[in-house]
């Protein structure tokens, strides 16, 4: 099976130093309904709200980054640890890494499909902002899982 | 599919590290076939094969089903 798309294994660990400070300090924006400004910047919008119902478009916007620059980290740190090679890459860690994404892509749309069903109004915003990350959360835990599962069955094995 | 590397193993003398370190996989990997969890490749399967110094029929065998 090709690898092609996969990093190296020594990316696997800068992926884990991003991904869990990310997690904690999302984890604390959360709790404050992501509306901190520890950190406000200048940046160049693609598409910003502008007055009267119109949006903005291609233009610089002073705003706050919080929520950005954590969320943009996260995903840094998620791909960096869900699409490196293991230590041992082989085929078999291939095919249990596809088959924990096709599983990760399904429960994650299941939640969502219950949720779709079962939010409404301004709580729907949550369950759109915890969607962004629930493929690649539910991915490493479900692929972690498997080859933790895998290595315990091989150390038993006389 | 059904197959016997851990039999062909026994008789070679070689540890299922060994093995994988013949056809260059992971342990988990010849683990995992032993186990009948793990369907290798036809290049996994012709790698295997060629250690045991037997044909890929001799060692993997369709079950009913497949």
């Amino acid at each position: 099976m090709s690898t092609r798309l996969l990093l190296p294994n020594k990316y696997k660990k800068i992926g884990w130093i991003i991904l869990i400070p990310a997690t904690l300090v999302g984890l604390v924006l959360a709790y404050n309904e992501f509306g901190v400004g520890w950190l406000w910047a200048k940046v160049f919008a693609i598409a910003n709200e502008g007055t009267e119902e119109h949006y903005k478009y291609f233009t610089f916007t002073y705003t706050n980054i919080t929520n950005t620059v954590v969320g943009t980290l996260f995903i840094i740190g998620a791909m960096l640890v869900s699409f490196t090679k293991e230590k041992n890459e082989d085929e078999f860690i291939a095919e249990l890494r596809l088959s924990s994404l096709l599983w990760a892509v399904c429960v994650s749309y299941i939640l969502l499909l219950i949720a779709f069903v079962l939010v409404y109004g301004t709580p729907f915003m949550d369950v759109m902002i915890y969607n962004m990350f629930t493929v690649l959360i539910i991915f490493i835990i479900r692929f972690n899982y498997l080859m933790y599962k895998n290595s315990k069955t091989v150390a038993d094995e006389k | 599919m059904k197959n016997n590397i851990r039999v062909e193993r026994a008789i070679k003398g070689l540890t299922q590290e060994d093995l994988a370190n013949k056809v260059s996989v992971s342990r988990q990997t010849i683990n995992a076939m032993e186990a009948n969890k793990y369907v290798p490749s036809t290049v996994l399967a012709l790698k295997i094969a060629k250690v045991f110094g037997k044909t890929v029929e001799e060692i993997f065998t369709l079950e009913k089903g497949d």
